[in-house]
């Protein structure tokens, strides 16, 4: 039965895809989800841009007086220590977690897949090499290794997204070069080669749209752990520059009132769960779609 | 034969770690809580050789075993006896007498007399002083030379007359008497391995956990009311205040206004004091960096945008007092007529406009520091919003403290933040950081040498209502200039339980526990 | 086999060389100098100099790096630039509490999630089951700090039940011993120590230990509905075997394998998440204060806790790989694989 699956696959895969999709009501609702956090970030981003406000208080201005409000009709979430709308910084927060997200699951995506389907195509010492530079990035904890670049580069987004995208370049490499290797070995590639197609040719025909649905599995996911990635180094105070929101920022900073102000480590936190939590679905929902083997549970 | 695997374990286990922690296998102590009393505080101290470090973490849990030749009052800068009963000086101002205490052994049981302090002077000349002695300098730096008279008698002789040395010698945390036997045993480090004449002795220190101490039997004075001292690490606020609130521990220092209602609610008792320490905003005046702050007109005009009464209330909730100068209040040479630029929004703006400032880059620190309790961030957001009202829009780049020190010195910014802890009592230690070339002191690089020339002639004189009319010139002249905006003197804040009496922290910082008793 | 073991053992060195070199550059080159604040509030210009000078900061970085390689290849990792003592001595006193933290971590990881994954998959879309997954996507969507942050104020908070931070009661403090504290509190019989050190272990332990146990549980499902699936199974029980017969006996003996590889590349991760839970919960152990040292640039910690960490990390690797081998017959290692 799944044999015949895969053969059969090629043509509709990306409408079966979308059916299993559908089908999996968790991970359509996630996909709901990050569609409206996308959105809402964009037209946070797009109205701050224009220069008006559309969240209730400006994230970033506080008003002394009115610092540790808990939760009331005029603050959804209360008030920080500066007395800025938690539910404003939440929502902005928004803005920083995604782009830091997806941009540094690109910049890991792009080089990672690069140096793996590289080191797995051409094999040999180049393969080596590279996969031994994997192994040093993986033979340090990527936290420890974040905080470090962090620490010797100075806080800023660009910094926290070149760091988190670094060390979880291995994890696209290792993925890329073990399907690399498999399709190469596959029949129909010597038999590519004998009849002289180009290694270009071979690359894209052949081997890139077989790499496509683990890779894209594999980013899905990334996204949640560069989430979390981002919330960890604010965490640590090795975020993002204030006074922008970032939701790990928030937590480090609600850290002194856990107990007189717990509401500001509710919020954020959750903010994060719930967006790693719907990243984490619809990447299991993708994986389960794009490889039939796994669907059957 | 099971039992023998698991002894050789342990031994192989000891042989490891055991080498590396400090402690005294015999020495377990009392688990009565009325014989223990637990102190937390924020960091790890840095080490327990005073002459190497100058943290607050670390001074006061050596304020307990070390002591110098004089040391301050209970709740001032005035100097006491100590270890030497009294002293004379020369007439030229030169040479100092000092007739030591006899009968003082250090806890390693070697005798103290003059010749331990000599060791422990020429220790920190400045041909012998390594770079990480803090304090050597300002201490030692004008010794010419040191002689032992006779067992208990010593002079001392400087090159230059100095109004702050005996201040200067009063501070244990910076002219500790260390047993000689003691420094030679550990190679000129002890660190690891404190040996002094204090009313407490060293058991143990647990890395990131605790250093324990114990009474010292043989004290020559008082001996310490409570048994044991236990300074444990907490890094986080919230931790403290909680492990306060339910008895864990006895008291906590590194709290701030916004966990005091808690404390109280609890049923605790809240220390506060004046401290000695004062925290600015800097305006960049390096000739070199050509910030708009050079021009004394922009300072001014920003000076006005900011409230300082009303900031420092609110983010320190009455617990800090906004600075109106340099000196603290009971530091000799402040004076109340020194007035600070006065706020005054409207003008601001108009002049800010007519200067043609629009936008000013504010560098700050990420944590908190002994003189800003709720961090430079924080601070610098606050200053972001007095700005923004004055119509000028502002970045702030926040780095870790490392980050931040060495960003002061190599980036152009327009205003910065900075604190000085005060350490000896004497106005010159504050005075002197402006009339300083030096960057990592003077941080904008304010050169003026009217104020120069006040401060060198403040140093020589002897204290008196003629030296403090110097300062008090000095002190106008900032206030004229605005080379930086004073915040606040934050207060000392402690809180400790009901049941603790005599719990003190000093105008310097530290705590001498051993008058402190426990029920 | 042994060749193989020894090929692997061979190849960590490359590894670990560049591992050093990596550090050293990030350390030595892009960190903030830490001349300015490792003298403190009295540091000079002046006296920033020539404590860079005597700490030899001022020397060509490969001369820094082939003094600092000769020295740690003598034993010696330098000393602190703050606290003025050995490295060997820092480290040697904070890794008991962040191995004691991360075993007892791992023993509740794998047990807890083992159990759970074991049910889930023998009970597949039931209640426990969808209860077990939904928590176990829950557990690895949490940021752990947050994990952290909540169970303080709810257990230590709230309830009391356990304190908030450190790792035993300072008047439990056991002297004299190995500096694991459940081990020595046991050899004096000093049970009341004992328990008092499980009080404070608890939350920090089943907060580091969230994170794999949520992948683990997982793991394990996964693996045993792949070996449910299996033919030798069904004739298992169509021979008339009994449930449990099948389940221990042949289903999870063979599901254990990917389980095992899990685990062992968990407790790589625990060390990762030490880092954050340390700092949470005040565990004085090698995370929160490599995290200390990072911020203030304390050069010879950081290399050597680099160092240390990745080695401990590689030789785990290893060590799972060679368990591989020995469980599954199938394994060859005639040559590298992917």
């Amino acid at each position: 039965m799944t044999d015949s699956a895969i053969t059969l696959r090629k043509s509709s895969k990306w409408g079966d895809m979308w059916a299993s999709i559908c089908a999996n009501k968790a991970a359509l609702t996630s996909l709901i989800f990050i569609l409206a956090l996308v959105l809402t970030a964009v037209v946070i981003a797009i109205s701050q841009a224009l220069g008006f406000q559309i969240l209730p208080y400006d994230p970033n201005v506080g008003d002394m007086d009115k610092a540790f409000i808990a939760p009331c009709a005029e603050h959804w979430f209360g008030t920080d220590q500066l007395g800025r709308d938690i539910f404003s910084r939440v929502l902005d927060g928004t803005k920083i977690s995604l782009s830091v997200g997806v941009a540094a699951v690109s910049i890991a995506l792009i080089s990672g897949t690069l140096l793996g389907a590289i080191g797995g195509f051409f094999g040999g010492r180049l393969d080596n090499l590279i996969m031994r530079a994997m192994d040093v990035i993986l033979s340090v904890p990527s936290i420890l290794l974040a905080i470090t670049f962090m620490a010797a580069m100075g806080r800023g987004l660009d910094k926290a997204v070149l760091a988190i995208g670094l060390v979880s370049i291995p994890e696209y490499a290792r993925i890329a070069r073990s399907c690399v290797m498999a399709v190469k070995a596959n029949d129909y590639i010597q038999a590519a080669r004998v009849t002289g197609d180009s290694n270009l040719r071979i690359i894209l025909k052949h081997i890139v749209p077989n790499i496509t649905s683990p890779i894209v599995v594999r980013a899905t996911l990334g996204i949640s752990s560069a989430v979390l990635d981002t919330a960890a180094l604010g965490f640590l105070g090795l975020g993002v520059q204030p006074p922008f929101a970032e939701w790990g920022d928030m937590l480090a900073r609600s850290r002194s009132f856990i107990f007189s102000a717990p509401y500001t480590l509710i919020f954020p936190g959750l903010a994060i769960t719930i967006t790693v939590l719907a990243f984490n679905l619809f990447g299991d929902g993708l994986r389960d779609a794009l490889d039939p083997r796994s669907r059957r549970r | 034969m099971k039992l023998s695997k698991t002894k050789i374990f342990a031994a192989a286990l000891a042989l490891v770690f055991a080498g590396a922690a400090v402690t005294d296998a015999s020495a377990a102590l009392s688990r009565k809580p009325q014989d223990n009393f637990i102190f937390a505080s924020t960091n790890d101290p840095l080490g327990l050789d005073p002459a190497m470090v100058d943290d607050n973490d670390s001074g006061k849990i050596n304020c307990n075993m070390y002591e110098s030749l004089l040391r301050f009052e209970d709740d001032s800068t005035d100097v006491a006896p100590s270890l030497a009963e009294s002293y004379t000086v020369s007439d030229d101002g030169l040479t100092y007498t000092f007739k030591l205490r006899q009968g003082v052994k250090f806890h390693d049981g070697t005798p103290f007399n003059a010749e331990a302090v000599k060791f422990n002077i020429v220790r920190q000349l400045p041909e012998n002083a390594i770079p990480k002695m803090s304090y050597a300098g300002l201490v030692y730096g004008d010794v010419a030379k040191v002689d032992v008279i006779d067992e208990y008698t010593i002079a001392i002789t400087l090159k230059k007359k100095s109004t702050p040395f005996l201040h200067n010698i009063a501070m244990m945390y910076a002219a500790p008497i260390i047993s000689p036997a003691a420094l030679q045993k550990y190679g000129n480090n002890v660190m690891e391995h404190p040996c002094g004449t204090g009313p407490y002795k060293f058991v143990a220190w647990d890395k990131g956990q605790q250093v324990i101490l114990t009474r010292n039997e043989d004290y020559w004075g008082e001996p310490a009311k409570v048994q044991n001292l236990i300074f444990r690490t907490m890094p986080e606020t919230s931790a403290r205040v909680v492990a306060l609130n339910n008895g864990e521990v006895d008291a906590i220092n590194g709290i701030d206004a916004n966990v005091i209602p808690e404390i109280k609610q609890a049923g605790n008792l809240i220390f506060s004091s004046d401290g000695m320490s004062t925290q600015y905003m800097f305006f960049n005046t390096n000739a070199a960096h050509d910030s708009i702050c050079k021009d004394k007109a922009v300072r001014r005009a920003i000076a006005k945008a900011i409230n300082v009464p009303e900031m420092v209330q609110s983010l320190y909730k009455g617990y800090d007092t906004p600075a109106t100068t340099l000196l603290p209040k009971f530091v000799p040479g402040y004076s109340s007529k020194v007035k600070p630029v006065a706020y005054d929004p409207e003008a601001a703006k108009k002049e800010l406009a007519a200067l043609g400032v629009k936008h000013l880059d504010i560098i700050t620190y990420s944590g908190a520091r002994i003189y800003n309790t709720v961090g430079g961030q924080v601070l610098a957001e606050a200053i972001q919003a007095y700005l923004k009202a004055a119509g000028v829009e502002s970045t702030v780049a926040v780095y870790d403290w490392a980050t931040y020190k060495n960003k002061l010195l190599t980036d152009k910014f327009d205003l910065g933040f900075m604190g000085w802890n005060g350490d000896n009592g004497d106005p010159d230690n504050f005075v002197n950081l402006f009339a300083s070339d030096d960057i990592i002191n003077n941080q904008g690089l304010w050169v003026n040498q009217e104020y120069r020339d006040l401060v060198s002639q403040g140093v020589a004189m002897a204290d008196g209502p003629e030296r403090n009319a110097i300062y008090e010139k000095a002190e106008m002249l900032i206030a004229e200039e605005v080379p930086f905006l004073p915040i606040s003197h934050p207060q000392i804040l402690g809180a400790y339980r009901p049941n603790i009496e005599n719990f003190a922290i000093h105008p310097v910082g530290l705590t001498f526990l051993s008058k402190t008793v426990k029920h | 086999m042994l060749l193989y073991f020894i090929k692997r053992l061979l190849m960590l060195i490359p590894v670990l060389f560049f591992v050093s070199v990596l550090v050293f550059l990030i350390m030595r080159v892009f960190s903030p100098d830490p001349a300015t604040i490792v003298l403190g509030q009295h540091t000079t210009l002046e006296k920033a100099a020539a404590w860079r000078e005597a700490m030899g900061l001022n020397e060509p970085i490969v001369v820094q790096y082939l003094d600092y390689m000769y020295n740690v290849l003598h034993g010696d990792f330098g000393v602190s630039y703050f606290t003025n003592t050995p490295v060997t001595t820092e480290l040697l006193s904070r890794l008991p509490a962040t191995i004691e933290l991360s075993v007892i971590a791992i023993i509740i990881a794998s047990v807890v999630g083992v159990f759970f994954g074991i049910i889930s998959a023998v009970k597949k879309n039931s209640i426990i089951d969808n209860f077990t997954m939904t928590t176990a996507l829950i557990g690895v969507s949490m940021p752990v700090f947050w994990l952290g942050m909540l169970l303080i104020i709810l257990f230590s908070g709230y309830l009391h039940l356990v304190p908030s931070g450190g790792r035993i009661d300072t008047l439990m403090r056991p002297y004299g011993g190995t500096g694991f504290y459940f081990y020595d509190t046991l050899m004096a019989g000093d049970y009341e120590a004992f328990f008092n050190a499980l009080q404070h272990a608890a939350l920090p332990a089943v907060t580091l230990a969230g994170y794999s146990m949520a992948i683990i549980t997982r793991m394990t499902r996964s693996s045993m509905l792949d070996v449910l699936h299996q033919d030798y199974i069904r004739t298992a029980r169509a021979k008339g075997l009994s449930a449990k017969s099948v389940i221990f006996k042949h289903a999870f003996r063979n599901a254990l394998l990917p389980v095992i590889t899990v685990i062992g590349l968990q407790f790589g991760s625990l060390l990762s998440g030490a880092v954050l839970t340390e700092t949470v919960f005040a565990w004085p152990g090698i995370g929160a204060y490599s995290v200390q040292c990072i911020l203030r640039s304390d050069f010879p910690v950081i290399q050597g806790v680099v160092l240390i960490v990745a080695f401990v990390f590689v030789i785990m690797n290893l060590l799972v790989d060679l368990l591989y081998a020995a469980l599954d017959p199938r394994v060859k290692y005639a040559q590298e694989s992917a």
